[in-house]
């Protein structure tokens, strides 16, 4: 549960925000970045619909990988059992 | 200039390691990195990786979760809990549901959520009714809770909090002297809310190496290469590999909605017992909002005893970093994820339920 996921930012509206991540787009609260500014196109942690830290692209991306890794991994395992 | 994994596993086959070192990690999700990647493979011999208590799933005391079972079956209310929470068995007579997900099949109104936004949703969507969101979680989860408290709820909303510190159960262990381990990896995302300073005392009070991890493979062999390099040389600084997230202050909104909403108090761990000052509960101005204090208790005081883990179960072992989880003679025979007897083989946190997925099927109890 503590696993934060690094995803887009595509719109905000005051402390909402939209954001995407491998296609799939989620509504997430900025209220616990405030003393951040969140543009679009940023990226951030977001952990349990709430974005808890910014983060550069290159850190989402091979974060990404590392999830993908795991996921698929417990995926197949998943399968086999 | 970063490195990559393989990199880092080469330096770390350089150091001089004479004895077995063996460096906890308190995350779910590192454990989960670690398994999947097959790190403990990769790593020297003498390096043992011990899961310790990283799953607040499987803490998450048993009187909790059967009091959220007992308003969700005997009161008006629709209760809310984060998914891994539904099949956590509580321990009742043959009879009784056993869990929120089987409560829920006798026909109470249990729906599981991702995010306290869905909380919010539907206490707006059913204005009428009491809905319970029992918030069950470490840090990371508990700040969101506190934001949305702080944001503003509708009065319908009560909260059954469940909420607990890390760092207070490693200083339990370290305190008692029954740390079993000779270094810790601190978990990312915990400190990336909380700050680095709440990890000083393990070098500080227990000379002992400690470094902040995230959660690829690169961040945490830099953690472990780190951690043993201070074991080697024998100076110690509390390092922070997960810089491009881990600020030293750590997330300060979050920080404020926390001490805003909630307090911290000594609080009990599943099968571990009381653990100082390692709990959050609701401060008194946000009273109207404790379910504990709304609605009926179905708590009594010879469940905090009785209500350990399941009979057989080792799962408080497993979160102290006491036993792996193939050395519970229940694990991959009686206990597996399709009929899990202990909450660490229920939750996607739970060290045995991640080695079970990382392809571990043998005991060796
Ligand atoms: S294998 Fe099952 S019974 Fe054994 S400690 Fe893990 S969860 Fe508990």
């Amino acid at each position: 549960m503590c696993l934060g996921i690094p995803m887009q930012v595509v719109e905000i509206n005051g402390f909402n925000a939209r954001c995407e991540a491998k296609g799939i787009e989620r509504e997430v609260s900025l209220f616990m970045l405030q003393h951040e500014d969140i543009q679009c196109g940023d990226y951030v942690v977001v952990h349990v619909g709430y974005a808890i830290q910014k983060m550069t692209e290159a850190e989402a991306q091979s974060a990404w990988e590392i999830y993908d890794q795991m996921l698929a991994a417990e995926d197949a395992q998943a399968r086999g059992t | 200039m970063s490195l990559s994994a393989q990199q880092w596993l080469q330096r770390i086959h350089t150091l001089n390691l004479p004895a077995p070192v063996k460096l906890m990690n308190v995350c779910g999700g590192h454990e989960r990195s670690i398994t999947m990647s097959g790190l403990r493979g990769a790593l020297p011999k003498a390096i043992e990786l011990i899961p310790g208590p990283g799953c607040p799933v499987c803490i998450c005391p048993e009187e909790d979760v059967f009091e959220a079972i007992q308003l969700a079956l005997h009161e008006p209310v629709i209760l809310l809990a984060f998914g891994d929470m539904l099949r956590v068995p509580v321990n009742v007579p043959k009879h009784q549901p056993r869990s929120l997900e089987q409560a829920k099949a006798a026909g109470a109104d249990i729906r599981p959520i991702a995010s306290p936004l869905e909380a919010l949703q539907i206490a707006q969507d059913n204005p009428s009714q009491a809905v319970v969101f029992f918030a069950a979680g470490f840090e990371t989860t508990t700040a969101p809770v506190a934001s949305m408290l702080a944001q503003g709820v509708p009065d319908n909303l009560y909260l059954l909090l469940s909420g607990r510190l890390t760092w207070p159960a490693v200083a339990m262990l370290l305190n008692t002297g029954q740390a079993a381990f000779h270094a810790l990896i601190a978990p990312g995302h915990v400190a990336t809310v909380m700050g680095l300073p709440e990890w000083e005392f393990v070098i500080q009070q227990h000379q002992m190496p400690a470094a902040v991890a995230g959660f690829t493979a690169e961040s945490l062999l830099a953690a472990m290469y780190s951690v043993l390099r201070q074991l080697e040389t024998g100076q110690l600084a509390l390092d922070n590999c997960y810089p491009q997230v881990v600020r030293s202050e750590g997330n300060p909104t979050a920080q404020a909605h926390l001490q805003q909403v909630m307090q911290v108090v000594d609080a009990n761990w599943r099968g571990v017992g009381i653990i100082p000052a390692s709990g959050f509960s609701l401060r008194p101005e946000y009273a109207a909002h404790d379910a504990r204090q709304q609605l009926p208790s179905y708590a009594d005081e010879a469940r905090r005893y009785a209500g350990a883990m399941p009979p057989g179960c080792d799962c408080a072992q497993v979160v102290l970093g006491k036993i792996y989880p193939n050395q519970c003679v229940l694990y991959g025979q009686a206990c597996t994820p399709r009929h899990p007897i202990g909450p660490c083989m229920v939750s996607d946190e739970g060290a045995c339920r991640i080695w079970w997925a990382g392809g571990l099927r043998q005991s060796q109890g």
